[in-house]
């Protein structure tokens, strides 16, 4: 339960081992890097800027990445939601054929990505083509027909809304036939035999019309013909295409190699990009970052083999130190809960271990339900241990998992079992009386129920008394904390005036309930100390008075945050209401037709009821860490711990992490 | 008089609380979850990859609708109109349950609203800093309280009544 105490690391090493060096320092995943560049001279040094190949690398990156969708679209794979991390070796795979066949599965990916966008764009050009044969089809002469020589012959369409009997119509004073080829809704398609000497006026009249020469190549093949050329045309590009498809669906199924080689070339981006921050000599470069003290030997262990300087610094004073927390097994699934709040500045209070378990109790006293609670549980747990998802992923589901046993604890103290479902079941189902149940309550008083202790929708009064217990004690907890921060830093008498006087007070208030008299003269001493000191910084008296009066008037806020607990009795009470009415309805039909009806409400409902909930707990729960305890205490402002590292989207480095191995070898190996 | 000497009844008043929370609270979360819904689609059409934490913010405003459900259902659980046989309420009996609705029914209209508001610049803080998501969510947060102490004071004064 602490911020890991953090060193300045420089390197000064040659730029033959640049590469190297940044390559096994992303492996061991403890250095973060600084621009180093920052605060040298740059005149000097940025003119000797390692050469880096961002830009080419990402487009590596980008062409991998532009497959992978394709890819998955044609895989049989199934999607998982948490997907396992593929175990690779990263030298290996580079040297042992895996990385070259998974780029050429990539081009050809490409190719036929490409082939796929020509065909389709021939394969629209013909149906367009197609598509302007079809009214003509039933042409006797071939589109270069042109007529004899006293008679002209035309092949075109009208307008759809034309009316082929008002055209012979208008023709009647003049030399020409049309004859109807066919008809649409967009048009009357037809041809024309004219004299030519009338040529003229049929044109005129014609344009009149709206009349367009038929969009038929200069052939001498009939249309018919032509149609059916174009028609085996489409067949074959349709062949050419469902190839290409198949032939995509077996590429298909290297899509984890394909994975695999993103990460791969991610990792080399990340290296680039890492390389960009170094300074530079026209011999040697600078390497600036961070890392925890309690890596400096396996770092010793992976320079020495370079010919460097390099040298581990205690953080000065203004440093912008990074935040590596270190927790127990338990707390540290907590630590992304901090880290959506803001992590704590370097040196301060951790506060993750008593979080962790005020947020254990909390959640649990929120969503008290035997059934729902071991339901997650399992789930969170299942997920863990049969599906080996990546770290972050099951620090997530292993807070739930831990927060899922609490339900469950506190549901079986409160006798929830998905609601009142054994009742519910008991009573309607089996028609027994409430009074077959096993009377579990250890307090004289309850009715027949199940819980050890009480049902909170019968006696919610008491339900809120513990509520606000469970806050009061947390909001203490996080004044015991200032107090230990005031007193590490020497300062006993703030502890004292500005945490102890109010709990005086509280103790108090509380013992008034027992004994009058005593309670009001601890009441008054406490209440005393706070009206004369909680001013003592203000300059004046006016002031120091001003000060003792609004450090009384904190009263006020401490109420409030006390009430805001009260929460936990409304999110109670809303998960086992909405249980209730689920069992009911599913335990409205009896037989064996309301048998299966109840399974399938049962399942349905609580589901629903789970998953309503379980948003509604873990935004209250946290909100009460964040605003009520955080409040009272932290320090935030730190920025994250960000090492360098692999890409570890699909993958999971398994070889060893400290290469030790002569540095020359692997800098010619990065040369290529 | 004989129309209201039919319609305004205990169970009827009782009713038209549980309507009105289940009415009003559930308008203010169809309008919140909209909202924010609209914003999100925006953020995903440059980035869909950040479904999950929108959808967290969208689904944020719809607990008002909840809360009202919840309260409707205890008042119907209370008067016996679900499960067991009604109970005849007088005229002053239901009206304390239409009472004991308003403060989820109102409060639930407003917060729902309000909180998408927050929700809806939350989405905006994703669509430029996705890491900081947390903090959009717990600022929304903040919002539902007012709505939860609402549902507490509703439901303590539905469960506390003897009839």
């Amino acid at each position: 339960m602490s911020v890991s105490k953090m060193q300045k690391l420089t390197v000064i090493a040659t730029m033959t081992d640049a590469d190297a060096i940044i390559q096994r320092l992303m492996k061991l995943r403890a250095v973060s890097i600084e621009k180093a560049s920052d605060g040298e001279s740059k005149t000097v040094l940025d003119s000797f800027a390692p050469h880096t190949d961002v830009g080419g690398a990402a487009a590596r990156v980008a062409r991998v990445e532009a497959v992978l969708p394709v890819l998955a679209k044609h895989s049989r794979r199934k999607k998982k939601l948490f997907a396992a991390q593929a175990p690779i070796s990263p030298e290996a795979y580079r040297t042992d054929g895996r990385f070259d066949t998974a780029w050429k599965v990539v081009e050809e990916t490409h190719k036929i990505l490409n082939g796929q966008a020509e065909c389709r764009a021939q394969k629209e050009a013909v149906i367009g083509k197609m598509n302007a044969y079809r009214p003509y089809l039933s042409l006797e002469f071939a589109p270069d027909f042109a007529g004899t020589e006293t008679s002209g012959y035309l092949v075109g369409s009208l307008p759809g809304s034309t009316r082929f009997e008002k055209l012979t119509e208008q023709l009647s004073d003049i030399a020409a036939l049309p004859t109807l080829l066919s008809a649409d809704g967009t048009g009357l398609y037809l041809t024309l035999v004219y004299h030519r000497a009338e040529e003229e006026k049929l044109l005129r009249t014609l344009s009149a019309l709206g009349f367009m020469r038929a969009p038929l190549p200069p052939e001498k093949r009939t249309v018919a013909a032509l149609y059916k050329e174009a028609e085996a045309e489409l067949e074959e590009l349709e062949a050419v295409l469902s190839k290409l498809e198949a032939r995509l669906s077996i590429l298909a199924d290297k899509l984890g190699e394909i994975e695999i080689l993103w990460d791969v070339e991610r990792t080399a981006l990340l290296a680039e990009e890492n390389k960009r921050e170094l300074a530079a000599t026209k011999q040697c470069v600078v390497l600036r970052g961070w890392c925890p003290q309690r890596e400096r030997e396996r770092i010793t262990a992976l320079l020495s083999v370079f010919a460097v300087a390099y040298e581990f610094a205690e953080p000065d004073e203004g440093d912008d130190v990074p935040i590596l927390l270190k927790n127990n097994g338990f707390a540290k699934n907590f630590e992304w809960v901090l880290g959506m709040y803001a992590y704590p500045k370097y040196g301060s209070f951790d506060p993750t271990l008593i979080m962790s378990v005020f947020y254990f109790l909390i959640f649990g006293l929120m969503f008290a339900d035997a059934g729902y609670g071991v339901l997650l549980s399992l789930v969170c747990f299942g997920v863990v241990h049969w599906c080996h998802p990546k770290e972050s992923m099951k620090r997530f589901l292993s807070m739930f998992g831990y927060c899922g046993i609490s339900c469950a604890i506190f549901g079986v103290l409160f006798g929830a079992y998905f609601g009142d479902f054994p009742l519910a079941f008991m009573q309607n189902m089996l028609g027994r009386p409430i009074e077959a149940l096993p009377r579990l309550s250890i307090l004289p008083a309850e009715a027949a129920n199940v819980a050890i202790l009480f049902d909170p929708i019968q006696n919610p009064m008491v339900f809120l008394i513990i509520a606000l217990a469970v806050g009061a004690l947390h909001l203490i907890a996080g004044m015991a904390v200032k107090a230990y921060i005031l007193c590490r830093e020497g300062k006993i008498a703030d502890a004292l005036f500005d945490i102890v006087a109010y709990w005086i007070l509280f103790a108090g208030i509380g013992m008034i309930f027992v004994a009058k008299t005593a309670g009001i003269i601890v009441l008054s001493v406490g209440a005393g100390t706070v009206l004369l000191t909680a001013g003592r910084h203000k300059k004046g008296i006016a002031g120091k008075i001003l000060g003792g009066f609004l450090g009384l008037y904190d009263l006020i806020n401490f109420a409030s945050d006390l009430l805001s607990y009260s929460r936990i009795l409304a999110l109670g009470l809303a998960a086992g209401i909405i249980a209730q009415v689920v069992n009911l309805l599913a335990t409205l039909n009896s037989g064996f037709i309301g048998f299966l009806l109840m399974i399938v409400i049962f399942a349905f409902g609580h589901l629903l009821n789970l998953a309503i909930n379980l948003l509604g707990t873990f935004v209250h729960t946290s909100r009460l860490q964040y605003i009520e305890f955080f409040n009272k205490f932290y320090e935030s402002g730190g920025t994250p711990f960000r090492p360098m590292a692999p890409s570890d989207r699909y993958v999971k480095d398994v070889s060893h992490e400290i290469d030790t191995s002569p540095a020359t070898v692997s800098a010619d190996m990065t040369q290529d | 008089m004989w129309f209201f000497d039919y319609v305004l009844t205990g169970q009827n008043l009782a009713l038209l609380g549980a309507g009105l929370a289940v009415i009003l609270a559930g308008i203010g979360s169809a309008k919140g979850v909209g909202m924010v819904g609209e914003a999100a689609s925006g953020l995903l059409t440059e980035d869909p990859s950040k479904f999950g934490k929108t959808m967290l913010l969208q689904a944020l405003p719809g607990s008002q609708g909840i809360y009202g459900l919840i309260t409707a259902l205890v008042i119907t659980i209370k008067i016996g109109l679900l499960g067991s046989s009604p109970a005849a309420l007088t005229v002053a009996q239901g009206g304390y349950f239409l009472m004991a609705a308003l403060p989820i029914a109102i409060v639930g209209y407003f917060s729902a609203i309000k909180q998408a508001k927050v929700s809806v610049a939350g989405i905006h803080l994703i669509a430029k800093r996705p890491d900081e998501s947390g903090k959009a969510v717990s600022s929304a947060a903040l919002v539902e309280t007012y709505a939860v102490f609402a549902l507490l004071v509703s439901l303590l004064l539905v469960l506390f009544v003897k009839l």
